[in-house]
């Protein structure tokens, strides 16, 4: 079984070209491993579960060949549902971004840690933006209180993750400092770059905009390393109208190429 | 499975018991006590997330502070800092009636910087409903809990509905999703605590069976009533709707012991609005 985890220095589900790169990244990771059509999950905890995050990953992807659901711990009351069963049924579970300890905290109430541990070792993609992306290290820089702090994620993969990494300077530089001061070494992620663990070995990086990149943070003896990872650039896919069109392009070229009309 | 016994109480009358029955002066008594007093009130259900138009146990706790205009901080961390829900408690408290604030722990880099100093600087602590579970998650994760405590006995009147009032108690009955389930609370009140206890419903059920099971004694309260407590005492039961009730139950030998409690009915007219669902099912819904 290979473990996968995409973590995102940060994107929205909008319809920019490069927030539509990563939809497209997702979709094909959750299709690699179902035999169906692939069931994709997001857990925006986070955030406080606000419809607005639900809404805007619902019109991301509900037009695609693609199982769309939400499980908000804050509204189930509304909508019961079997925590454990769902999300291990999915191909992809997707954690959006927001309070990284207020995060934990709930999951932890709900004892949803473990079940996304044994989801991620049964193969089940594990994705996420921000605080969705932290959540999956040892460590990471939240501003969960307001100001950028060190704060603990679940573990799963060992060092530390620091998000939005170019676009809040003020957050770079606390994690520069902690990890100067002992927190385990790890990557920082500007918005719209990626690194994706396929297996055991190294990640891959990877970048959603021009100018995105990801970068090695370690400390050395002569103070803290950073290197930029050599990252391969997602296109994005066409618009939805677009792709329509496209579509209907080449069915007409196929029924004239069919009936011979272009020789 | 053993059986209740449920007592009827003193039903309408006004006949509260030795306990209850300076109904005129409760509410007077304690605005001349010391400011040290500690009190809840805890809600079954009801007030502004669920009882638009019927400002009765609102009234009722903004009174309870002796202020003139109360500095009242909402909450709403059950319901994952719902911005509907914020938006209605502004719009329940407005300034000219008091001070409101709101504290939201999902967006810490907008309002209050030191939440222990607005916390102690209040004269009501509101607390709203939604998942007692993630609310206590949250509430740890800050360090509410301890600031909570540290109010209470400072004098801050605290009071909430439903998952806002579960979580004073050392024991609650959460009904909030699924099977109704036994959670631990802040333990301020030494007691087990169920909310929305209507007949035939669910968590009444289970709390009789959780009862059974070594829960400690305790009181629920249904919607429209409210649990008053000074220090660790139940001092009166009020309620903003004619019917409401709250009761205690406590366990002899092996069987559950319902007593309906004498209330307090806040409310001259007994025509009153219907209750409305918890704002956290009013949620925009979105296509699963």
């Amino acid at each position: 079984m290979i473990t996968r985890l995409l973590a995102l220095g940060g994107h929205e589900f909008a319809s920019r070209p490069s927030d539509r790169a990563v939809c497209e990244l997702l979709l094909r990771l959750a299709t690699t491993r179902a035999e169906g059509r692939p069931r994709i999950c997001i857990l925006p905890t986070a955030g406080g579960d606000t419809s607005e995050q639900t809404s805007r990953f619902y019109a991301a992807f509900s037009e695609r060949p693609c199982e769309p659901s939400d499980l908000s711990l804050f509204r189930l009351g509304r909508r019961p549902m079997a925590l454990r069963e769902h999300l291990l049924s999915q191909d992809l579970i997707y954690v959006d971004g927001g309070s990284l300890v207020n995060l934990l905290a709930v999951w932890e109430a709900h004892e949803l840690g473990e079940i996304l541990g044994e989801a991620w070792r049964q193969g089940i993609v594990l994705a996420g933006q921000s605080a969705g992306a932290m959540c999956w290290f040892e460590a990471g820089i939240t501003k969960s209180s307001g100001r950028p702090e060190p704060g603990d994620g679940l573990g799963l993969l060992s060092g530390s993750l620091c998000v939005h990494y170019n676009n809040e300077p003020e957050r770079r530089a606390a994690y520069l400092d902690a990890v100067g001061n002992g927190m385990p070494s790890g990557y920082g992620l500007d918005d719209y770059a990626g690194l994706l663990w396929e297996g055991s070995g190294p990640p891959s990086a990877l970048t959603a905009r021009r100018g995105a990149r990801a970068y090695r943070v370690t400390a050395g003896d002569s103070g803290v390393i950073e290197s930029p990872l050599p990252a391969r650039f997602l296109p994005a896919p066409a618009p939805a109208a677009l792709r329509e069109d496209i579509a209907e392009f080449r069915r007409v070229r196929r029924m004239r190429q069919g009936a011979g009309w272009l020789g | 499975m053993p059986s209740a016994t449920v007592h009827a109480g003193e039903g309408d009358t006004e006949n509260f018991g030795p306990l209850y029955n300076h109904t005129e002066t409760a509410c007077g008594h304690h605005l001349t006590m010391e400011a040290t007093l500690r009190q809840i009130v805890a809600f079954g259900g009801g007030g502004f997330s669920m009882e638009s138009g019927n400002p009765l146990l609102d009234d009722y706790v903004l009174k309870l502070t002796g202020a003139a205009r109360p500095k009242v901080c909402f909450m709403p961390s059950a319901s994952g800092d719902a911005d509907h829900y914020i938006v209605r408690f502004y719009r329940a408290f407005p300034a000219e009636r008091c001070e409101a604030s709101h504290i939201s722990l999902f967006r810490r880099e907008q309002g209050p910087a030191d939440l222990r100093e607005h916390l102690l600087s209040q004269d009501l602590i509101y607390v709203g409903g939604g998942s007692v579970v993630s609310l206590l998650g949250v509430w740890r994760a800050h360090g509410i809990d301890l600031i909570l405590r540290e109010a209470w006995e400072r004098g801050v009147v605290l009071c909430g509905l439903s998952a806002g009032s579960l979580c004073w108690f050392a024991e609650a009955v959460s009904g909030f999703h699924g099977a109704p389930q036994r959670v631990e609370g802040l333990g301020l009140l030494p007691f087990s605590n169920c909310v929305h206890y209507d007949e035939g419903s669910s968590r009444r059920r289970a709390y009789h069976d959780f009862l059974c099971a070594g829960m400690r004694s305790g009181y629920a309260a249904e919607d429209g009533a409210a649990l008053h407590f000074t220090g660790t005492e139940l001092s009166r039961v009020v309620a903003s709707r004619p019917n409401a009730r709250g009761y205690r139950l406590d366990v002899v030998g092996d069987r559950v012991v319902e007593m309906r409690i004498a209330t307090a009915y806040l409310g001259g007219d007994r025509s009153v609005a219907p209750l409305m669902p918890l704002p956290e099912a009013m949620a925009t819904e979105v296509a699963a």
